[in-house]
């Protein structure tokens, strides 16, 4: 270490930072070209865009209107009316935003969770191969056919429905067209469905734990949960940020299990950001509307993002 | 050598228990397995069943009679075949692209220090939390003013250069101890060897990772290539599928199949690639 | 972070030169690629004049096929190519996105009445005016007015379905009961619906698919009534009625349907359901689905029922035409197209594969009753000639956000998780506040 820090102290600043900056950058070029003209410059396109008014057509079209898509979704009027309860009771942008935040805290934990636990299980057992295939295959399998099979599954007299009855508890409601029920069965097909591919990403980093740091806990005496928690989880941290900040993004960003299971009912028990996005622009065709809501989601998962990326920051400078 | 050792201490200090903790963690992963196989147990007596037998009540596990059928049924009302040939060229072509191209960025996000560097990754990960619902429309008139419309290169280059392959690749990067590069800087290797001697064949399980996601991802992408493709002979499998399902009727008993079908190659990828996730890797390096 | 600022103080002096074997072989691996690519030529253009026609479901809606193979018939040298632009919703989401995109193609099909309203506004639809001076459009009886706006007509309707009530009449033999009549009201309805449920063989008097369509849109039916007036207290009387025939189990119930996604044509097709109110286009599933030995029942329809004080044989439906892409490169031969299409000779292809062309006359009614497979009662052939039809949504600006509004209410009064009253209360206020 000492070394190094001479080296640095060294070459300090000058033509080398400049040319080890150009080294970075002859790195990144491959891929941040294709993603600049593809994603980048799009997504920029779409921050623009919503300060427009645009039901597509001609670039010709598009109608510079300020902040008032804004002040549309966040309906500013009646809230200074009425108050902040209108925003969440009524407006569609309030309960979308309350919908998709439940939904999102409930199912991120509960999934690593979950995925954690089917890795710990799966990391050196035999006959894990099959496990881990079968714990995978929901999210290799077509989102239509899986989102049909489980509403079925969550009929009034169902096979889920049969086996709480069997336990003895009384319920027999169709899962997907009860108000309260409906969000829990979009929580139960996403789980059920992403436990595999988010145990994938932790069997593939319990691989790259050192076995020396777990021998040599075992050595000072720690027993299988203390080694768990003290070395194990810690060595996850990379992976577990990589989760849970993905997670929460595909959570708020959830969509199909929502479009072909409810359809965002019953009322609008199960709108979610994106539905209430996708038929902004594509069924009322307010392109503009539609970007200012993902402007919004945007902010969301930019700060939890933020949050996260500066405590991994800490935790490695520590 | 050192495993094996390590491994008969532990099973020293208390068999019986052991014994017992491993019957619960069995009859657990069996209940589990058939929890997570139970839809898909229903997807297949419904691909041979009729289609108004699919959703008839009261329902049933097993078919009255099997329509075998259907199997073929589904090759010969779409061209299934054409469609898994577009699908399995996309898939191969963005795997490839985005693996190459995303773990040499990822390198330089995890271990190299340049100016932007943190701005840039958060511009990566912001573009992953705009719904793509919001700036499709942009990218379409785009893409279609590059003469990409309708041809299969277009869902490779959307796909290909996704700002998640490079952060997967970053945090993976970012468990490998900096000694290691640290050490084969010192013994003379350019970054750019560091990468491809010590990064790549180190992370093998993390490309094996982004392999199957970005395959199997591609492989069931809807909405792009329903945008984006139009022409019979350029279609995929997911889009496909949606055939079946029409305006005032749709043949679910077909769907069930046809995704059956859908799902063997991403399987064999699946099989094909985990046995990476065994194979340890994390010994290898750290004494130098 | 260490790490990477100690990656800093590298020796640049080497180059890749080293790791040649690797890159060397991905990039031979990607080269091969391209090659692939560039094997994957556009392909030669038909010859003679092609039309491309924006469509949906293009392989398998018999009609499409009819009218393609009749128009090219009566126009020789020219080929009609159907773009195939999705199912369903998707529908629109992707001409529209093709349309801003800038895209060439000359006709394209409207599935929805509002699409017309939508894609002008944007510029997408060319204006007919010059066209229609001397089309004759008597035969669509007022209903191409859906597509004229603010006087100038943008699209040519081809296809009109209006509701019916269908029955099986192997169930009403069996009970003994008389068939279903052409002039019946509501109640009379709601009677027979419940003579005609057996539970012990498990059969349904009536069923009603989960849209909002097959409860509440009977109100329209008089014509002066529509769903974008603001008020709702009118769909009243068909909520209770409804919610009186599920409480007796005379129809399966909203929430199972919901979510077993149970099709309408199954749930008939199986034999257990008496009646059914559901759109025409159903007759030639029906047909073709018996004729493929999908399915074997005996069947006919009637007029939907009628409230009190709104004449026997009113209903409501929707409409599907077709209009000009403003960037088509041969409009007069769009033209020619979409006129002959609407027109009595495309009404006869439409009509021969049993869809309901929007071009009604006694003739047309004829070559409807006269394909195979039409039940050959006289009920039927008169039920094929409804007094009057009204749009099941009016067109205008605020009407998709009053169809959102309207549909939630309603699956919530359907999931019973609201009384009929209280939804439509919330129908009233939510729908007023947005109109304000």
């Amino acid at each position: 270490m000492s070394q190094a820090e001479v080296r640095k102290g060294r070459y300090k600043m000058g033509r080398l930072e400049k040319k080890n900056t150009l080294i970075a950058y002859s790195f990144l070029a491959p891929n941040f070209i294709g993603f600049a003209v593809f994603t980048l410059i799009p997504v920029i396109c779409a921050v623009a865009l919503s300060l427009f008014e645009w039901g597509g057509g001609d670039i010709s079209r598009l109608k510079f209107v300020g902040l008032d898509n804004y002040a549309t979704i966040f309906a500013a009027k009646k809230v200074a009316e009425k108050g902040i309860g209108y925003f969440f009771g009524r407006a569609d942008l309030g309960i979308a935003l309350k919908n998709t935040a439940f939904y999102t805290v409930v199912t991120v934990p509960l999934t690593i969770v979950c995925a954690l636990a089917l890795a710990m299980l799966l990391n050196k057992i035999r006959g894990a191969v099959f496990f881990r295939t079968v714990f995978f295959f929901p999210y290799v399998s077509s989102m239509v056919a899986i989102c049909v099979c489980w509403s079925f599954m969550l009929m009034r007299n169902g096979p889920v429905n049969q086996f709480i009855m069997a336990l003895g508890i009384d319920f027999n409601k169709g899962w997907t067209a009860d108000s309260t029920m409906a969000i829990w069965s979009i929580i139960l097909v996403s789980v059920w469905r992403n436990m595999g591919y988010y145990m994938v990403l932790y069997l593939a980093a319990l691989q790259g734990i050192p076995r020396e740091l777990t021998e040599a806990a075992t050595v000072d005496g720690a027993n299988k949960w203390q080694q768990f928690l003290h070395v194990t989880l810690p060595q996850l941290k990379p992976t577990t940020f990589f989760v849970s900040v993905m997670m929460v993004i595909s959570c708020f960003k959830i969509y199909d299990v929502v479009a072909i299971m409810t359809e965002g009912g019953p009322g609008r028990a199960t709108k979610m950001l994106v539905t209430y996005i996708y038929d902004e622009a594509f069924v009322k065709n307010r392109y503009g509307q539609a970007s200012a809501i993902s402007m919004v989601l945007l902010v969301i998962v930019l700060a939890i993002t933020i949050i996260q990326f500066s405590s991994e920051k800490k935790f490695s400078n520590d | 050598m050192e495993t094996s050792v390590h491994g008969r201490e532990i099973r020293k200090d208390n068999p019986v228990l052991r014994r017992i903790l491993r019957v619960i963690i069995w009859i657990l992963l069996i209940a589990l397995a058939v929890f997570t196989l139970i839809p898909f147990f229903w997807m297949i007596s419904s691909s041979l069943k009729l289609d108004r037998e699919v959703f008839a009540f009261p329902m049933r596990w097993i078919p009255e009679t099997y329509h075998w059928e259907n199997y073929s049924l589904i090759w010969e009302r779409v061209p299934l075949l054409t469609y898994f040939k577009n699908t399995a060229f996309i898939a191969v072509m963005v795997t490839l692209l985005q693996t190459l191209t995303s773990s040499f960025a990822a390198y330089a996000f995890a271990k190299l220090n340049f100016r932007g560097r943190d701005v840039l990754f958060l511009c990566y990960i912001g573009t992953i939390a705009v719904p793509w619902q919001a700036y499709m429309l942009p990218q379409f008139i785009m893409m279609r003013s590059m003469g990409l419309y309708d041809t299969l290169w277009a869902m490779v280059v959307l796909q290909a250069f996704s700002a998640f392959g490079v952060f997967l690749m970053r945090q993976f990067y970012r468990s490998i101890p900096t000694e290691l590069c640290e050490a084969a800087r010192l013994d003379g290797l350019s970054e750019y060897g560091i990468w491809a001697r010590i990064m790549l064949p180190l992370s093998k399980a993390a490309i094996a990772t982004l392999v199957i996601f970005t395959f199997v991802n591609t492989w069931n992408d809807y909405m792009g290539p329903m945008i984006y493709l139009t022409r019979d002979m350029n279609k995929t499998i997911q889009v496909g599928l949606r055939r079946f399902i029409q305006q005032y009727s749709s043949d679910y008993h077909l769907i069930m199949a046809a995704s059956l079908c859908s799902l063997v190659p991403v399987s064999v990828v699946f099989l094909c690639l985990q046995r990476y996730f065994i194979e340890g890797i994390a010994t290898s390096g750290l004494k130098g | 972070m260490e790490g990477a600022l100690d990656c800093e103080t590298d020796n640049i002096s080497r180059t890749m030169t080293e790791e040649e074997p690797f890159m060397k072989k991905m990039l031979s691996v990607l080269l091969a690629a391209m090659l692939m690519m560039s094997l994957l030529a556009v392909p030669a253009l038909a010859e003679g004049q092609v039309l491309t026609v924006v469509t949906w479901d293009t392989t398998t809606t018999p009609y499409l096929i009819a009218q393609k193979e009749a128009f090219e018939a009566s126009h020789p040298g020219v080929t009609i190519e159907y773009v195939d632009a999705g199912t369903g919703n998707e529908y629109e989401v992707k001409v529209n996105t093709l349309l801003s995109g800038g895209d060439t193609s000359d006709v394209i099909m409207l599935k929805e009445n509002d699409q017309v309203v939508k894609w002008q506004s944007q510029g997408f639809a060319a204006p007919l005016t010059d066209y229609i001076a001397d089309y004759d459009m008597s035969g669509f009886v007022g209903i191409e007015k859906n597509y004229a706006i603010d006087g100038v007509q943008y699209g040519i309707p081809f296809r009109s379905d209006f509701w019916v009530l269908f029955y099986n009449k192997d169930l009403f033999e069996a009970a003994g009961v008389d068939l279903p009549t052409n002039d019946m009201t509501w109640d009379q309805y709601a009677e027979l619906a419940k003579k005609m449920t057996d539970k012990e063989k498990d059969i349904y008097g009536t069923h009603y698919h989960t849209w909002l369509s097959t409860v509440a849109n009977w109100a329209v039916c008089d014509g002066k009534y529509t769903l974008a007036d603001g008020t709702y207290d009118n769909l009243l009387y068909f909520y209770k009625l409804y919610q009186d025939l599920e409480d007796y189990g005379a129809c399966m119930t909203y929430a199972d349907l919901k979510a077993s996604g149970l099709k309408y044509a199954a749930a008939f097709e199986n034999g257990n359901v008496a009646m059914l109110p559901m759109g025409y286009w159903l007759v030639s599933t029906l047909i073709n689905d018996i004729k493929a030995g999908n399915a074997s029942l005996n069947w006919g329809i009637v007029a939907v029922p009628h409230a009190d004080g709104v004449a026997a044989g009113s209903s409501f439906g929707n409409m599907t035409g077709a209009m000009i892409n403003a960037k088509s490169e041969q409009k007069d031969l769009a033209w020619e197209y979409i006129s002959w299409l609407g027109g009595p000779e495309g009404a006869k292809a439409t009509a021969s594969v049993g869809a309901r062309p929007a071009w009604v006359s006694e003739e047309i009614a004829d070559a409807m009753a006269a394909v195979d497979g039409f039940p050959a009662d006289d009920n039927s052939k008169a039920a094929l000639l409804p007094v009057s039809v009204a749009m099941e949504w009016p067109v205008g600006e605020k009407v998709p956000d009053i169809k959102t509004i309207v549909n939630e209410e309603h699956s919530l009064i359907m999931a019973r998780e609201v009384t009929p009253e209280e939804g439509i209360e919330e129908m009233n206020e939510r729908v007023a506040e947005l109109l304000k």
